[in-house]
């Protein structure tokens, strides 16, 4: 049933819807979503959409170049093959589910691991908090490549190790972010009234503080995802991450260097999808700032 | 406002820098002109060649250090003077006698400063050590001397005299008539007596083999592992031709890494060059192959399970694609291997067939082993490339991929460094192992006894560990006899028992390929042992 | 410092394998001098003991052997170290003198064209990935145009004899007669992969100056000055360059870590003979002695030149040395 307006009610959207308004504003900031829109949907649905398995061999067609190339171009394989005559097309399309999806569940994962620690350690005090603001800035000081490398050390090589390494790294930022802004938004007169209807901490929390500081939150993240998507695909790269026959990107690209000068597509390709992943997800988290800042502003 | 200063300081230091760059392009000058820059695939081992086997140790050491007593005309393999002006043979092949050169000097350096020329003392000295067990310098570096042992060289040699000082005889248990062939092989190198003294002296005698004295065109001047070694010119070396001043090895073991200074002129000439349609391309490279005398194969160790059983050896060796290895792995330029012996040797047998390629065949040997739900094994690889195979990593793969039809999965196992992969290997640790040999002389004898003998199982460097008494006699026999067509009938029949056994699966023989510059002119590739550097130019 | 060691301390415990053997590096060692060396670290007393027992191993310069190799890792690191340290500073250096002006530009252009459009050449700039960036540059540079050398530090042409490890000094002192020629070449060894780490540091310093400027030029000061009618130049160049550039010199510190990380990736693609390369291919090998000693190594230079920052940070910034007492 249609609920009929009886007040002259201007219409008052939530935080993230007014977020939202402020972020679709710039063209350049859509383009960026819809990019990593794309993205996700071919992480998801790449096995249905690849026209070819991504470690089929064409033993046959051994290092085609790219469709458009004039003389051995071949439509079947839209972007080439490599050495071992696998799609090229497929294994960036499958790919984009292990650099780019897996650098998504990273964040993720991080970024509940880091806000519940970092909101538990908002609400207490004491030398327990204080070690841990103490600990976080040094973790912090240390660069995440760096880090994650000292844990693919100790873990050994392998993806597995890489995404586990990566998710450690991430969480100190989320507990960081969280920590500030729930201690920031605490000090706040509307969470006072609250607490003067007689609401728990975590109440407060969760129907308060949370709908205000989640687009930080999600401001952090997409900080998170494109370190996350370089570091995966450095360690790939660096042969610490991925093993090879998997279709990483950064693996994929180490692989292609033996042919770089034969077939230099083996290279550009990856780099590329690596380069345009990062870019949209840094276009979302720009746009994301931005719409901040003005809904602050307003 | 110093800091405005600051800025402009750090402006003026980077555009110094920059112009620097552009200025010395043109400017390499002299000192370019009188070296050269090899790159090449990964360290030595040890600069004694007597003590390894492995190509890379060979290349770098070999040629430009020593010389042997007598060597292989390059032009048609036919065995020539060098430190020994001239030999006599008895006619039972019992006898060897060498006359030397006189005019032989060492190198002299900063750790080391001959006072007289080689005489048969070094040469006494450096055969003993191989051969006499009990030698103050026998087991200095470990004791071992694969190639000799290979070739039961201290069971062959009854005894070495000197008979004055500048002749050597060599008497020997039974005629062999292969000794001639592998005394000038790159590993019998002479080494010096009166150097050798001074470090007994010293105490300090593994020093023999890390900071080398030789007689050879080049003396080490610097080494650093994993980076480069330096060469200088030996002034007073005995073949007076005009050569380089100054030898670079630059190790590169990345393949990208070695075309991309081949390109960018950072080395002028490099091994195992990969991309040969870019290095044609370019005029200023010059690309070189030769048919070497070599084999690549997948080699089972026969003393483990599942590989003790010659049936899964079968069906492995059935179920692999050859062709398409050869097409992926060395771009087509390599012929498919049948046996162990390539084409290009006396000893090639033309009756032998072709291995099939045939997976339900393969299935059908596996149920028959008992195997019939397929089995795990590892395939160990090695990280660098060699003439035998440029990328046994790759290979393995397409292997893992082709024995996946016949419901075996492959691991591999491709994590060790060279000298690590050799030693583990030595030791048994691995299932299957993607190796090769590259011959050492022309003579067939070179692939059978030291890939296959038991003798060589026993010395390591028969990584199968197969022992077959049968065959192990008819190389035997093989060696006991020059009649060259009595030779082929046993090497035929050695043959057919690798093809019916198979402890190794044959998978190519390759060319070897180098990329030059233009501006180097001289032979460096031999078809087979290692590189030579003697009387290469650059103009 | 403290956490640095105990953090390497406690690898030697995390890594895989007998916790003497990985801080020794003694892998062929026979079980008498395992427990000779168990005794040496004090194996069988507390943590805190075994602690104090790595630290003034330390101190003494015994870092172990590396498990590959069998050379002391000192003495490795000693080796690789300088040629880090060059190429990282040369590459800070890159990054600031590029980076903080074009930032002062685009602020001062604030939300003009030229301000979007290093807006969105640093954007892209970060989001490169460096691994990616080299080996692009060689095939340009060193490939197609022949104009740099891609790999190593200098052309093995040239004997220097190793003194500082810092190529640049060493040629200086060595007695080579083509020392001019040897400084040339170093210097376009160093070109390339400096200018391919100090990208993204750059692109970071172009923001973090721009903001730093823009807040500048919000104070009450400067518009005192506008008021009293300075042209927009005299107000730059005399009072707001200089506040600005304290400000981002602050970030200098955090930012040298991340680009030492750059430098790593960056040795492997140049080959360029530093710790990191060492560090990763020590990884390959599981050469834990090394990689603990070699993480030693270069956080300790990370927070040499941290501190050395906050020292030039106070020197200029006369605000910051009264404030650390202040709060």
């Amino acid at each position: 049933m249609a609920r009929e307006k009886i007040y002259q009610e201007e219409e008052f959207p939530s935080p993230l819807m007014q977020l939202w308004y402020n972020f679709r504003q710039k063209p350049i900031v859509m383009l960026g979503f819809g990019a990593v829109l794309f993205l996700i949907i071919l992480a998801i649905f790449s096995p249905i959409l690849t026209p070819y398995p991504s470690t089929q061999n064409h033993l046959n067609d051994l290092l085609l170049p790219p469709a458009w190339h004039p003389i051995d171009g071949n439509v079947s394989y839209l972007l080439g093959t490599d050495k071992l005559g696998r799609d090229m097309l497929s294994r960036l399309m499958h790919g984009a589910s292990f650099t780019f999806g897996l650098s998504f569940i990273v964040v993720i994962i991080s970024l509940i691991i880091g806000v519940v620690i970092g909101s538990l350690s908002a609400l207490t005090s004491g030398i327990k908090s204080s070690f841990l603001n103490h600990f976080l800035d040094v973790v912090l000081s240390i660069p995440s490549l760096l880090l994650a490398i000292v844990i693919v050390a100790i873990l050994g090589p392998g993806l597995s190790n890489t995404v586990w390494a990566i998710v450690i790294v991430l969480i100190p930022q989320f507990i960081h972010v969280t920590r500030n802004e729930v201690k920031q938004e605490f000090t706040k007169d509307y969470v006072l009234a609250s607490r003067l209807d007689g609401a728990s901490s975590l109440r407060i929390l969760q129907y308060s503080i949370f709908p205000n500081i989640i687009e930080k939150i999600i401001g952090q993240a997409t900080l998170a995802q494109s370190a996350a998507i370089l570091d995966i695909a450095a360690l790939g790269f660096l042969g610490l991450g991925a093993p090879i026959p998997m279709p990483e990107w950064g693996a994929m690209l180490s692989d292609g260097i033996d042919l770089f000068y034969i077939a230099p597509w083996t290279v550009y390709l990856p780099g590329l999808a690596i380069l345009f992943s990062v870019v949209a997800t840094n276009l979302v988290g720009e746009g994301m700032r931005h719409a901040l800042k003005l809904r602050k502003d307003k | 406002m110093w800091q405005n200063n600051l800025a402009k300081t750090f402006f003026s230091l980077t555009i110094l820098i920059v112009l620097e760059g552009c200025d010395s392009i043109n400017d390499e000058g002299l000192l370019a002109q009188k070296s050269i820059i090899y790159c090449s695939e990964g360290s030595p081992e040890s600069f004694n060649p007597q003590t390894v086997t492995s190509g890379v140790t060979i290349d770098a050491t070999s040629n430009q250090l020593y010389n042997r007593l007598i060597t292989f005309q390059s032009e048609d393999n036919s065995i020539a003077p060098s430190i020994a002006k001239s030999w006599h043979v008895t006619r039972d092949g019992k006898k060897l006698t060498f006359y030397l050169r006189k005019d032989v000097s060492f190198h002299s350096t900063k750790y080391f400063t001959p006072t007289r020329k080689l005489n048969a003392d070094d040469v006494l000295f450096s055969f003993n050590r191989i051969l006499d067990s009990n030698h103050e310098f026998h087991n200095v570096s470990g004791g071992k001397y694969p190639f000799f042992q290979s070739v039961e060289f201290s069971k062959l040699v009854e005894h070495l005299e000197k008979i004055n000082d500048y002749t050597i005889r060599f008497t020997l248990k039974h005629a062999d008539s292969s000794i001639l062939a592998n005394l000038a092989t790159d590993f019998a190198v002479i080494l010096s007596a009166e150097y050798a003294e001074q470090l007994t002296k010293l105490g300090i005698q593994q020093q023999i083999d890390i900071l080398p004295i030789g007689t050879g065109p080049f003396k080490l001047k610097e080494y650093r592992a994993g980076s480069f070694i330096r060469y200088i010119a030996h002034q007073e070396y005995w073949q007076k031709n005009k050569t380089i001043e100054q030898l670079v090895f630059d190790i590169t073991p990345s393949n990208t890494g070695r075309l991309t200074k081949l390109l960018a002129g950072e080395c002028d000439v490099t091994a195992y060059p990969i991309a040969h349609q870019k290095i044609i391309e370019r005029e200023d490279l010059i690309l070189d192959a030769v048919t070497s005398f070599n084999i690549g194969y997948l080699g089972f160790n026969t003393q483990k399970p599942p590989f003790n059983n010659p049936l899964v050896r079968k069906a492995v060796a059935l179920a692999i694609n050859k062709k398409a290895i050869i097409d992926t792995i060395y771009f087509g330029k390599a012929d498919i291997a049948n046996s162990i012996i390539p084409k290009a040797s006396w000893a090639y047998n033309e009756d032998e067939q072709a291995q099939l390629y045939s997976v339900s065949k393969a299935k059908e040997l596996l149920a028959l082993a008992g195997y019939s739900d397929g089995l795990t094994m590892d395939i160990w690889a090695m990280q660098e490339p060699r003439a035998y195979n440029p990328d046994a990593l790759t290979m393995a793969k397409l292997i893992q991929a082709d024995l996946k039809k016949i419901n075996i999965t492959v691991n591999i196992v491709s994590s060790f460094e060279w000298a690590t992969f050799l030693k583990r290997l030595t030791l048994g640790e691995h299932q299957s192992v993607l190796l090769g040999w590259s011959a050492d002389h022309p003579d067939p004898d070179n692939f059978f006894t030291p890939l296959l003998s038991c003798a060589s199982a026993k010395a390591g460097n028969n990584r199968t560990f197969w022992c077959n008494q049968d065959f192990d006699k008819l190389i035997q026999s093989a060696l006991q006899t020059t009649n060259v067509n009595l030779r082929k009938q046993y090497y035929a029949k050695a043959l057919a028992i690798i093809a019916d056994d198979v402890p190794v699966v044959p998978i190519a023989h390759s060319k070897r390929f180098q990329a030059r510059s233009k501006q180097v002119s001289g032979k460096i590739l031999n078809s087979f042992g290692g590189i030579s550097f003697v009387g290469v130019r650059k103009n | 410092m403290l956490l640095l060691t105990i953090l390497s301390f406690s690898l030697s415990f995390l890594f895989p394998g007998n916790s003497v053997i990985n801080m020794s590096g003694q892998v062929n060692a026979t079980a008498e001098q395992l427990s000779l060396l168990a005794a040496q670290y004090q194996q069988n007393e507390n943590i805190f003991s075994q602690y104090l027992a790595y630290i003034s191993r330390i101190f003494s310069g015994d870092l172990g052997l590396s498990m590959a190799s069998q050379l002391p890792i000192s003495s490795e690191i000693a080796n690789l170290l300088p040629a880090t340290v060059e190429l990282s500073l040369v590459a800070l250096l890159l990054a600031m003198v590029t980076g903080i002006p074009i930032g002062f530009i685009a602020a001062i252009r604030h939300r003009k064209a030229s301000d979007n459009i290093i807006l969105t050449i640093a954007m892209l700039g970060y989001s490169i990935p460096v691994f990616w960036l080299g080996l692009l540059a060689i095939l340009v540079f060193s490939i197609q145009l022949g104009w740099l050398p891609s790999a190593g530090q200098i052309s093995l042409l040239y004997e220097i004899n190793h003194v500082t490890g810092i190529q640049f000094i060493d040629i200086l002192l060595s007695d080579s007669q083509y020392k001019w020629q040897a400084f040339q070449n170093a210097g376009a060894h160093i070109i390339m992969p400096a200018c391919v780490i100090a990208l993204a540091p750059a692109t970071l310093f172009i923001r973090l100056a721009r903001s730093a400027m823009l807040e500048v030029l919000e104070t009450s000061y400067i518009r005192a000055a506008k008021a009293k009618g300075l042209t927009l130049q005299q107000i730059i160049f005399r009072h707001a360059i200089r506040n600005a550039f304290v400000k981002v010199i602050r970030d200098v510190g955090l930012q040298f870590a991340n680009l030492v990380t750059i430098a790593m990736v960056t040795e492997v693609i140049f080959s360029w003979p530093g710790i990191g390369r060492w560090l990763i291919e020590s990884i390959f090998h599981r050469d834990y002695t090394a990689i603990q000693g070699g993480l030693l190594a270069l956080s300790c230079f990370i927070f040499l030149v941290h501190i050395l920052t906050d020292f030039i940070y106070a020197a200029l910034n006369p605000l910051a040395r009264e404030k650390k007492h202040g709060t």
